[in-house]
């Protein structure tokens, strides 16, 4: 995104809001650094992607909220420097930059770029296919939103519905090597939600131009030890490679959080029916070697070994650019401890692939020396055997480092 | 001296009997027969808040060798079992909100934007209350109370009232509870028990004096019986009673809707 079209949506946003009295205002400004060791690997062969040894980004990142009444307008967006990759530039981007308005508690409208955020999911949320799949091995990250128009209608307390049309291209934003630009989706999307019996229930269904039909299932209620959840979506053709059109394919998260005293621990298991069997696994390797070997073959002409080139990196990308992870069964787990009044809070976080044994650890660390001060600091340690999803990536592990100021 | 009438010293002593039979017999007196059990509580339940209520809270947690911590609250009860509550302070908490309807609890947290189911007992903000105090403000319907005596506590008369658990679902399996005598219902203590008898915590009613119109407790204070030190305050800055809420302010679309 361009200076001026970041600088223009700020300014179409809160420049009109600014200018009323508000009734709540909140300003941050934040700083965002992301160090990652490089590694060369199945998909990083010979360093073609052209990293560093350590490469890495940085951001200054604003965020304005102003509130007058019924009416809101929300803008985050931030600069990024990045450094040690293919190529460093400086970029703009636009997490989010809405205007909403509610008609009482019954009727409301959101306009402009903005997180969708459905699903019960921790980690993973296969019913939500109007924005990018968050990154399950830091959930705390701040998600980019897609270009959408919302309209929320609460019929009743124990009822509401929602109806969005969203258009998006959001490539994975937190990495330092760039993922091929995806097809822009146009995708409209229906949910109503429901409680019936202390128990939420939600209905999804979503479809359109480069979007996959889905219908999903969204199911969550307190037992009492932990609330648990279970969220499921059902849809023909694959969103990873290849397409596998005429094929139906499921996937469910289920979870459970049990809290206590400040202490909060949570489970969750993911089934992602798309995700490539020991064999696909296998297979999709063996074609990433064939395409390396081609488009490094001397003896064939340079055509030939750029379109082998352009195989390889579609093929290594696929982890990052496509669903959301690239083998079948995956489990979440995360300890927190910390809550409001907490100074320091501390986090630690597994994502353990049960197919090929991946593991990733993150470990974090916040600290809030003051009220309107937030400092997080999270380690990524990718581990697990070496042909595992995790380690053939092409970085080993990120220190990932967030100052937010409030006002 | 007319006969049949009582002579000037009787006269005295049956008045004098009537004024102390009719003081100590008059409802809200001490020494009154006292209500039921069912009634105290039900009136105690209506002693800090009325059946509809905007509100303002700070809460202060406290905990052993570290700095006190404030966060600042809005919030809203319709009835017995829907609440919500949003932070409005410190800046880091803005926006954070706790939903109660029904048996169900809900916290959003604005930075995932993101509606989470959470268990009743979970503790609230990471002070000493639970969900289940903050949003169950009325005991009646969780438990089956009866009177067990009358004593002082916290230099009040008192009905002491053992509240035990409809069933086992409730966050505390028995609360011993303390109701004033003196007429107004106000609550003083409760001290909360598990199933396995052991007491997790106190809490105590003060600071009563006008707010919002009438007088009523406006410090809660919760101690922890596991945690020694450990204690958190709650105090009401304001209280609008009985205004109009609509159901749908208590749903989850109004969670994410935020203020």
């Amino acid at each position: 995104m361009t200076a001026a079209r970041f600088g223009m949506t700020a300014l179409a946003l809160l420049l009109p809001a600014s200018l009323l009295p508000a009734q709540d205002r909140q300003i941050e400004v934040g700083l965002e650094g992301f160090a990652y060791e490089s590694a060369t690997t199945s998909l990083n062969r010979d360093n073609v992607l052209g990293l560093d040894d350590y490469p890495g980004l940085g951001r200054l990142a604003v965020g304005w909220r102003e509130t007058h009444g019924s009416f809101r307008a929300v803008f985050r967006g931030y600069v990024e420097r990045t450094w040690g990759t293919a190529v460093d530039d400086t970029d703009w981007v636009v997490r989010q930059g809405y205007a909403q308005y509610w008609r009482g508690d019954k009727v409301g409208i959101r306009l402009g770029k903005q997180r969708i955020a459905w699903g019960s999911g921790f980690a993973w949320n296969p019913t939500n296919r109007l924005e990018p799949p968050k990154n399950a091995l830091n959930t705390t990250l701040e998600q980019e939103g897609a270009l959408a128009a919302r309209l929320d209608w609460v019929p009743a307390a124990w009822a509401s519905l929602a109806l969005v049309g969203a258009t998006t291209d959001v490539t994975p934003r937190d990495l330092p090597l760039a993922t091929p630009e995806p097809e822009r989706r146009n995708s409209v999307a229906l949910r109503s939600r429901f409680v019936i019996e202390d128990t939420d229930v939600a209905l999804v269904a979503s479809g359109g131009k480069n979007q996959r039909t889905l219908f999903g299932l969204d199911v969550a209620r307190d037992l009492g030890w932990a609330a648990v959840h279970a969220e499921a979506a059902v849809y023909e053709g694959a969103e990873m490679l290849p397409a596998r059109d005429d094929t139906t394919f499921f996937r469910l998260v289920a979870g459970a959080l049990r809290t206590s005293g400040e202490n909060a621990f949570a489970l969750e298991y993911f089934y992602n029916g798309e995700g490539y069997s020991d064999a696909g696994a296998q297979r999709w390797l063996a074609g990433l070697d064939r395409a390396w070997a081609a488009a490094t073959d001397r003896a064939l002409p340079p055509e030939a070994r750029q379109q082998a080139l352009a195989v390889y990196a579609a093929g290594a990308t696929i982890p990052y650019a496509a669903g959301l992870g690239l083998r079948r069964n995956y489990v979440h787990a995360s300890w927190t401890r910390g809550g409001a009044t907490s100074v320091w809070t501390g986090a630690v976080r597994t994502v353990l692939g049960l197919d090929d044994g991946a593991f990733a650890l993150t470990p974090g660390l916040g600290w809030a020396p003051r009220g309107n001060v937030t400092l997080n600091l999270d380690a990524i340690l990718l581990l697990g055997p070496e042909d595992s999803a995790y380690r053939l990536a092409p970085v080993r592990g990120a220190l990932q480092a967030r100052l937010k100021v409030l006002f | 001296m007319c006969e049949g009438r009582p002579p000037p010293a009787l006269a005295l002593a049956v008045a004098v009997a009537q004024v102390l039979m009719h003081t100590l017999l008059a409802p809200g007196s001490a020494r009154a027969v006292p209500p039921d059990a069912p009634t105290i509580l039900r009136r105690a339940d209506r002693a800090v808040l009325g059946e509809t209520a905007a509100y303002t809270l700070r809460m202060t947690v406290v905990r052993p060798r570290k700095p006190e911590r404030v966060v600042e609250m809005k919030g809203w009860k319709k009835g017995d079992d829907q609440g919500l509550v949003r932070y409005t302070a410190p800046p880091k908490e803005r926006g954070t909100a706790y939903l109660r309807s029904g048996d169900s609890t809900w916290l959003y947290l604005p930075s995932a934007e993101k509606v989470v189911r959470v268990g009743a007992r979970q503790n609230f903000g990471g002070g000493d209350f639970s969900n289940a105090d903050i949003f169950r403000l009325s005991l009646i319907k969780d438990y089956d109370p009866t009177l067990a005596a009358e004593e002082v506590v916290e230099g009040q008369p008192c009905y002491k009232l053992e509240l035990k658990a409809k069933d086992r679902s409730i966050a505390y399996d028995r609360v011993v509870y303390w109701v004033r005598t003196d007429g107004t219902f106000y609550p003083v203590k409760a001290d909360y028990y598990t199933l396995s008898g052991k007491n997790l915590k106190s809490l105590v009613l003060s600071q009563v004096r006008p707010l919002g119109g009438r007088t009523r407790p406006t410090l809660l204070t919760m101690e922890s019986r596991v945690d020694e030190g450990s204690r958190t305050r709650l105090e009401f800055l304001s209280i609008l009673d009985d205004v109009k809420l609509d159901d749908r302010l208590f749903t989850a679309s109004a969670l994410e809707r935020g203020e």
